[in-house]
C-alpha cells in the first residue's frame, strides 16, 4: 500500500489478506461524523439534515442540498429535512444521501473498497438494523460491514466494560447500562430533554422579552450598526436574486438553531446544587452576562442563564411559549435524574452499584457549562449511600465524538477482522445476520 | 470470541485453575496482559508475595491489565476465614485510549473462561483497588482485616 500521506487512511487493519483502512460512520440526529478507523477524530462532521426544493413541474426531480455550507445558503422555497428522529432513521432516502455525502468523495472514491463500521443507538429496532445492513451491501456496495452500539463504543473508549452510559444528544438524553460489553435493553431509558429542547427553551426565553428578541440569522443580514444595550437594532437586510421566492420556516429555524447553539455555548450554565435548591431570586443576584445577537441587539442574561439548563433536571420549570408548544407535557416528562432511576429499576440489584460507580457521560449536550458536576451532585443526592462516580473526558471532542472514537479503535484492531459481516456472509444469510453478529 | 476478536492464550485457564484449587500453593495472584501482537491475552506474572500491596504495586500506573487475586479475610463475627477469588479489570485514567479500548472490549474472552469468581472489580485509580475498598465489596461488610 502506498504510504498514507496526510489525510490518507492509516494501514491499520487486515482484510482479506490486504491491508485496507476501514471507514467509520457515526450518524446522529444533528450531525453525522465520518472518518478512518484508527483515528481519534472524525475527518468529516456534517449536518444530518438536507435542503430540498420540490420539483416545479409534475414528474420533475426535486433538488437536494447537502453539507452545512450548501444548506446555509438562502434559496427560495428550500425546505430543511431531518432524516433522523430520536437517533433513528425515519427517511431512508435522505439518510442514505447524508451518509454518502459524509464519506464520498472526501474519504474514499467508492465504498466498494473499504469495510465500514456504523454506530447506532441502543433502541434501534431490529427492522432498522436489518435495513441499514441491506442498504450498506445493496446500495453502498461495501465489502464488509459492522453495526456497533454507540453506547458500547463510548463505554470501551472510557475503559469500561460495565458502566452506565449517559448520552446527552440533540434529540434526547439516554441512559444505557452496559454489562460485560453488552447493552442491557431492559435498563435503557430516554427522555426528550436533549439539545433540541434546550434550544427551544432559549427561544422561549427570547420570545418572553418585551419586545421579543429578533433571531434573524447572520446570513440574512447585510449591515448592522452598533447599538447601546437594550436599544432597538435596525440591521439592513441582504437582498437575494431569488428574493421574490420566500425562504421556508424550516430553513429559517435551522439557521437560527446555529445561533442558539452559540448562545448555549457561551451563556447557558448549569446550576450546581441538586434539584430542590434552585432559586431564581438567589440567582438574580449573580452577575449577568451580555450577549449580542446578529441584528446588533445586545442585552443581559441573568438568572435565565441557569433556568434554561435547570429544566433538564426539573422539567416543570420549563418556560412555556404558546406560539411554540413543547412536544411533551413538562409535568409528566421524566427528568435526567428520573431516567437514571428508571434505568436502575430495570436491572439486577447487583449490577446497580457497579454501574453507579462507573457513569460514562458523552454527547454534545453534556458540554453545557457545569453539566457533569451537576449530574454528579444530582445522582449522589438521589443515592446518598452509594458511591457515584462520573467519567467524562476533559476533551470536548472525545465527548462529542465518543461513539466515533470507540468504533474507530474497535475497527482498527488487528483481531476485529473476524467480526465483520463479509459480503459473502450477507449473500448467504441475508440482512438477518446482523442480529447474530452485532450484539 | 470477545467483542474485539482478541482470544485467550492456552496458559490462562490452567494458571487460574491452579490458583483456585490451591494446586499452586505459592501463587496469590495472577496478572494477565495483552500479548505484544495484541491478538491474545497471556499470563504476565504469577505473584507469590503474600501481601496485598505487592499485588497493587504490580499494576502499571499508566497501562491496563486484568488480574485475579485470591482474597482472604476474617469474618467480623469471628467465625473464621473466608477465601474469595476476585477478578480485576485495571484501566487507569492515564492509560492510552487504545489500551483502554482493547482491554474493555476483550475482557469477556478471559472473564467468561474463569469459573468460580466471586467479585468483579473495575479499577481506574489505586483507591478503587485498595484493600479496604475490595474487602467491603467482597465481604459485603462482613469482613475485617
Ligand atoms: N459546548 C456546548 N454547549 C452546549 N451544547 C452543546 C455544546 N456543543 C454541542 N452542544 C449541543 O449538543 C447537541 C448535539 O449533540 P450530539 O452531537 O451528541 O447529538 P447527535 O448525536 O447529533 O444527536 P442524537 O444523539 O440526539 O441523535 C446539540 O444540541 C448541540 O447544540
Ligand atoms: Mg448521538
Amino acid at each position: 500500500m502506498a504510504s498514507a500521506g496526510q489525510g490518507g487512511p492509516p494501514p491499520t487493519m487486515e482484510y482479506g489478506g490486504d491491508e485496507v483502512g476501514a471507514l467509520v460512520l457515526d450518524p446522529g440526529t444533528e450531525t453525522t461524523r465520518a472518518g478512518f478507523a484508527g483515528e481519534d477524530l472524525p475527518k468529516r462532521v456534517i449536518a444530518s439534515q438536507y435542503g430540498y426544493i420540490p420539483p416545479t413541474e409534475e414528474g420533475g426531480e426535486g433538488q437536494y442540498f447537502l453539507d452545512d455550507i450548501n444548506i446555509l445558503r438562502r434559496r427560495g422555497g428550500m425546505e430543511v429535512k431531518w432524516p433522523m428522529q430520536d437517533g433513528i432513521v425515519e427517511d431512508w432516502d435522505g439518510a442514505a444521501r447524508v451518509w454518502k455525502e459524509a464519506l464520498v468523495p472526501q474519504l474514499c472514491e467508492s465504498l466498494a473498497e473499504n469495510p465500514l463500521i456504523v454506530t447506532e443507538p441502543a433502541w434501534n429496532p431490529v427492522k432498522n438494523r436489518e435495513k441499514t445492513t441491506e442498504l450498506m451491501f445493496e446500495q453502498f456496495d461495501v465489502p464488509a460491514f459492522y453495526l456497533a452500539r454507540s453506547a458500547v463504543c463510548a463505554a470501551f473508549a472510557n475503559g469500561k466494560s460495565t458502566c452506565l452510559v449517559v448520552d446527552v444528544g440533540h434529540s434526547n438524553v439516554s441512559v444505557t447500562p452496559v454489562y460485560d460489553g453488552l447493552i442491557l435493553k431492559k435498563g435503557t431509558q430516554k427522555t426528550p430533554l436533549g439539545g433540541a429542547f434546550i434550544n427551544q427553551q432559549c427561544r422561549a426565553i427570547f420570545a418572553q422579552r418585551n419586545p421579543p428578541i429578533d433571531l434573524t440569522p447572520y446570513n440574512l443580514i447585510d449591515k448592522r450598526a452598533r447599538v447601546d444595550i437594550d436599544e432597538p437594532a435596525h440591521p439592513e437586510m441582504r437582498k437575494f436574486p431569488d428574493q421574490d421566492i420566500p425562504h421556508t420556516a424550516s430553513w429559517l429555524k435551522w439557521c437560527q438553531d446555529r445561533l442558539v447553539h452559540d448562545f448555549k455555548e457561551t451563556i447557558v450554565q448549569t446550576y450546581q446544587q441538586p434539584s430542590g435548591s434552585f432559586s431564581e431570586q438567589h440567582l438574580a443576584t449573580q452577575p449577568p452576562r451580555l450577549y449580542e445577537f446578529p441584528t446588533g441587539f445586545n442585552t443581559n442574561f441573568g438568572s435565565e442563564r441557569y433556568k434554561i439548563a435547570e429544566t433538564m433536571f426539573q422539567p416543570t420549570l420549563a418556560t412555556i411559549n404558546p406560539d411554540d408548544p413543547l412536544p411533551f407535557d413538562p409535568a409528566t416528562v421524566h427528568s435526567i435524574g428520573q431516567i437514571v432511576k428508571d434505568s436502575l429499576q430495570g436491572i439486577d440489584v447487583d449490577v446497580r452499584q457497579a454501574v453507579l460507580a462507573n457513569i460514562v457521560v458523552v454527547g454534545g449536550g453534556s458540554l453545557l457549562f457545569g453539566f457533569t458536576d451537576r449530574l454528579q451532585n444530582e445522582l449522589q443526592s438521589l443515592y446518598p449511600t452509594v458511591r457515584v462516580k462520573i467519567y467524562a473526558s476533559m476533551h470536548a471532542a472525545e465527548r462529542k465524538y465518543a461513539g466515533f472514537l470507540g468504533g474507530s479503535i474497535l475497527a482498527s484492531l488487528g483481531t476485529f477482522h473476524q467480526l465483520w459481516i463479509s459480503r459473502r456472509e450477507y449473500d448467504e444469510h441475508g440482512a438477518g445476520i446482523v442480529e447474530k453478529r452485532c450484539k | 470470541m470477545s467483542r474485539s476478536g482478541v482470544g485467550l492464550d492456552k496458559e490462562c485457564v490452567p494458571a487460574f485453575e491452579d490458583l483456585k484449587l490451591g494446586r499452586d500453593k505459592s501463587t496469590k495472584f495472577i496478572i494477565f496482559k495483552l500479548s505484544d501482537d495484541k491478538k491474545s491475552i497471556i499470563v504476565e506474572k504469577k505473584g507469590t508475595e503474600p501481601d496485598y500491596d505487592s499485588f497493587t504495586a504490580a499494576l502499571p500506573e499508566n497501562d491496563c491489565r486484568y488480574a485475579v487475586y485470591d482474597f482472604e479475610y476474617d469474618l467480623v463475627s469471628g467465625e473464621g476465614k473466608r477465601q474469595k477469588l476476585c477478578f480485576f479489570t485495571w484501566s487507569p485514567d492515564d492509560a492510552p485510549v487504545r489500551s483502554k479500548m482493547v482491554y474493555a472490549s476483550s475482557k469477556d474472552a478471559l472473564r467468561r473462561a474463569l469459573n468460580g469468581i466471586h467479585a468483579d472489580v473495575q479499577g481506574s485509580d489505586f483507591s478503587e483497588v485498595a484493600y479496604e475498598t475490595v474487602l467491603e465489596k467482597v465481604s459485603k461488610g462482613q469482613g475485617s482485616k
